[in-house]
């Protein structure tokens, strides 16, 4: 439950982690488009400022333009009329040459189309009421000369004549159409005349085309759909792009549909001669930016410069939208930046967590792998009959040597190897050969079994091609027989009389080939001999020049040891790891260097006592048994109680050998020996049958019930429990099984 | 090696006297045929006078047990010494069987 809940808070962490990261993400962008969007805002803002100063600068630059050049042709023609004005008045007396001097104005002024003089009633009695001559510029170029005035261009009550006179100074019309002499859109200067005596008798009126003002006010506009607009002093549109409205209606009626009211106030302003901007919303919505300006002079004219707000800041809101464009564009780069960097940097953490990680579970499995090798010397401090000292330097943190051993049934089971390459790949190969030694060697005596099963399982799906070269001995310690198998390891050296190298056959190394037949080997071992095991890592060791420390070494130094006699397990391992580590000096260790040395210190003992029976293999003769055992317990002064535990155990024993040692209906005999020293009491029980190792069995289960409870195996069971050990060899074709109980512990319980 | 077996109270009693050896226990096994039919009855193993008790003799004891458990009859064993117990105690069997 606990790694549960665990489990869960690390989801949520990790959830947690992920979701603040998509935040920050998020907050990172929204910040950046924040930032960028106020920066363009800001932009945006002061360019259009900007803008707006320089088309009210265009604009008014245009109007003060136009209207300059406006004013200068008005100029032109009231100074050209004030000019002749003393000409006229000169030649009152001479009636028929007024239209003679018209004609000079028109000459000498061409914007002038047309030019009369209207006198006052009656001034001239021989032409009646009205009297006007006028010059008009034809088509062609040439001059018409006529008297107008009549009762049907009844000049007297035109507003040119009423309203010069009125004022007594140059006046300009508002524009009409001239239906009587020119018949086109005119415009009047009207210049009072006086006789000598300084009253106002007669007004020239100078008519000037339109025609010209329409040209100048839309020519050139400073936005191609910017348009310019005039309008006389009473509203009458004198100029626009739609010539339809020119001089058909004035600016209020043109505007009185609109719906956007601030376009009365623009045109009351106009209408008084005022100058300034606003902004007028169209109908469709469009706004509108106005400029206007009164024309200088006497006309009362005023002009506008008309600009939409869509095409003033075209420009800028083209720009402003590529760059919104560019924005999104560089904020989702953005965001993939940080997505990738944040992921980048995740795996990193991911990484190293995983390195350290790793770095602590090759320190643990250097830990376990060091807990599995034996590390407690001497490690059987009670038996006299064994002294045994391994030492071990890996070159990585983990190493791919081993070395094992233990005892079961008075036999040291050891085992030395070498697991091709080094590392981590190698300390895994070695603790599984390790297992399968210990596993194999569990119900296993014979050297050769041992290594061919741990071979068979090595080599099955051996994908990675490791391999072990491995020594397998099974010590028999009552004897000192050792038997083994060596697959490829180094030979180990005997040191006992002299140094010897152990004669191995060349068996392959483990995990080659499953079915390589390996073959076992037997020696005597006599007591205080050492049997000393190394790995390539003792004779292979370097130097720093890459010299080998070599065998002729080991073997020197060996000699040297044997001659001092110092074959002990722990002398001769500590004298040449100190030689083997002054050989390396500084140079970094090339391999594992692993040794073992095990001495048989077996010291013989006087023989107290010493009966043996024969009995044939027929259990009806235990009784015989019985009485044998009874017999040697009293003689050692056994009680009572481990008197009957030793029959248990021999009754067990010898059953067992009658009941398999010989096939079913054939005759057999069995051979039961004892013999006590001071120290302990061996019973050995000798068959000629079929070779038969009760010690290979199973243990039985102890705790099953009734009914799961199998009825075979307790024999050697009890045996085992009532003994402090069995031992079984073959010797020399015969089955040998010694039991042995130690005296003091018997006497004591 | 002598065994007999009678009713008692109800119960089969088994009692067994002298050495129950790998050589006793065939004709052991022969005595004790009787406690087969035990259904309906409890069955005691008198080890008071039971010197020795090897493996063999275990497995006749397993075997009483196992043939006893499925007719819902118990086996006690009463009257066993120091030692045998102890062997009891080893094998597990102690664990198997009533002890009265």
């Amino acid at each position: 439950m606990k790694a549960l809940e665990l489990q869960m808070t690390q989801k949520q962490f990790t959830s947690w982690r992920k979701s603040l990261q998509r935040r920050s993400t998020l907050a990172i962008i929204i910040t950046a488009a924040v930032l960028i969007e106020t920066t363009a805002v800001v932009q945006y803002l002061f360019a259009r400022k900007g803008i707006r100063e320089e088309v009210q600068h265009r604009a008014q630059s245009e109007l003060h333009a136009k209207s300059l050049e406006i004013r200068n042709l008005m100029v032109e023609v009231e100074t050209a009329v004030k000019n002749t004005a003393w000409v006229f008045e000169n030649n009152f007396q001479r009636p028929d040459s007024l239209v003679g001097i018209c004609e000079h104005l028109l000459q000498n002024t061409s914007t002038l189309i047309g030019c009369g003089l209207g006198f006052e009633a009656n001034y001239y009695p021989q032409y009646g009421q009205w009297f006007e001559p006028y010059a008009i510029r034809q088509a062609d170029g040439r001059f018409g000369r006529s008297q107008i005035g009549s009762a049907t261009h009844d000049y007297l009550h035109s507003e040119w004549y009423i309203k010069a006179k009125e004022k007594d100074g140059g006046y300009w019309t508002e524009p009409y159409y001239d239906e009587a002499g020119a018949r086109m859109m005119l415009c009047t200067y009207a210049l009072p005349l006086h006789d000598s005596s300084g009253r106002t008798v007669a007004v020239i009126g100078a008519d000037v085309s339109l025609d010209w003002l329409s040209q100048v006010i839309n020519s050139k506009q400073i936005y191609p759909s910017s348009y310019n607009l005039m309008i006389s002093r009473e509203g009458q549109i004198m100029a626009c792009p739609i010539e339809s409205l020119v001089l058909k209606t004035n600016i209020q009626q043109a505007t009185a549909k609109m719906k956007d009211t601030s376009v009365n106030t623009l045109n009351q302003n106009m209408l008084s001669g005022q100058r300034g901007q606003t902004v007028v919303t169209d109908d469709k919505g469009e706004k509108n930016y106005v400029f206007y300006a009164p024309v200088e002079g006497e006309t009362g004219w005023s002009m506008a410069v008309v600009c939409s707000d869509h095409e003033i800041y075209y420009g800028l809101r083209q720009v402003g939208f590529n760059l919104l464009l560019l924005m999104l564009v560089g904020l989702a780069l953005l965001g993939y930046i940080i997505a990738r960097t944040v992921r980048g940097f995740n795996r990193l953490q991911e990484v190293n967590a995983t390195k350290v990680s790793m770095e602590n579970e090759l320190n643990i499995a250097s830990h376990i792998q060091m807990a599995m090798l034996p590390k407690i010397y001497p490690p059987y401090p009670d038996r006299q009959d064994i002294d045994i000292y391994g030492l071990q330097k890996p070159a990585k943190a983990v190493g791919g040597d081993i070395y094992d051993f233990y005892i079961r049934d008075e036999k040291l089971f050891f085992c030395i190897g070498d697991v091709s390459g080094k590392g981590v790949p190698s300390s895994l190969v070695m603790a599984v050969t390790r297992t399968l030694f210990r596993v194999a060697s569990g119900h296993e005596a014979a050297p050769e079994r041992i290594v061919t099963q741990i071979n068979e399982t090595i080599s099955e799906g051996n994908e990675s091609n490791m391999f072990v070269t491995l020594f397998v001995g099974v010590l028999d310690l009552p004897t000192g027989r050792l038997r083994y198998c060596n697959a490829g390891h180094d030979a180990p050296l005997l040191v006992g009389n002299g140094v010897e190298s152990l004669p191995c056959v060349s068996n392959i190394p483990v995990g080659i080939m499953a079915d390589w037949k390996y073959q076992p080997q037997e020696t005597l071992v006599l007591p205080q001999t050492t049997i000393f095991l190394y790995t390539d890592g003792l004779t292979e060791a370097e130097d720093a020049s890459h010299g080998q420390f070599g065998l002729q070494r080991v073997l020197d130094r060996t000699q040297q040891a044997w001659r001092a006699n110092e074959q002990a397990p722990t002398l001769l391992l500590n004298n040449m790891n100190r030689a083997v580590s002054e050989f390396v000096d500084d140079a970094e260790q090339s391999d594992d260097l692993t040794m073992l040395a095990i001495q048989y210190t077996k010291q013989q003992q006087e023989v107290r006592l010493c009966k043996a029976l024969t009995l044939p293999n027929d259990v009806q003769t235990i009784p015989q048994l019985a009485a044998f055992v009874d017999d040697i317990c009293e003689a050692l002064g056994f009680d009572m109680s481990t008197t009957m535990q030793m029959n248990l155990a021999l009754e067990e024993a010898v059953v067992n050998v009658m009941s398999y040692a010989y096939p079913a209906g054939t005759k057999g005999d069995v051979h039961i020996e004892a013999q006590a020293n001071d120290e302990r009491l061996k019973f050995t029980i000798t068959d000629s049958g079929a070779p038969f190792d009760p010690t290979a069995k199973d243990e039985i289960d102890t705790t099953l019930s009734a009914e799961d409870r199998p009825i075979g195996g307790l024999g050697i069971f009890l045996v085992r429990e009532m003994m402090d050990s069995i031992n079984y060899e073959r010797v020399d074709g015969q089955n040998v099984l010694t039991l042995r109980k130690k005296l003091k512990a018997t006497v004591k319980s | 090696m002598k065994t007999t077996i009678q009713e008692q109270d109800g119960n089969l009693v088994a009692i067994f006297e002298g050495r129950l050896d790998t050589a006793a226990a065939p004709q052991c096994e022969q005595d004790l045929k009787p406690l087969n039919d035990c259904a309906g009855h409890d069955i005691v193993l008198d080890c008071t006078a039971l010197d020795y008790i090897s493996s063999s003799g275990l497995r006749l004891f397993l075997g009483v047990l196992k043939n006893a458990k499925p007719k819902g009859s118990h086996v006690f064993i009463t009257g066993m010494n120091a030692d045998l117990r102890n062997v009891f105690t080893m094998t597990g069997f102690i664990n198997l069987f009533e002890f009265k």
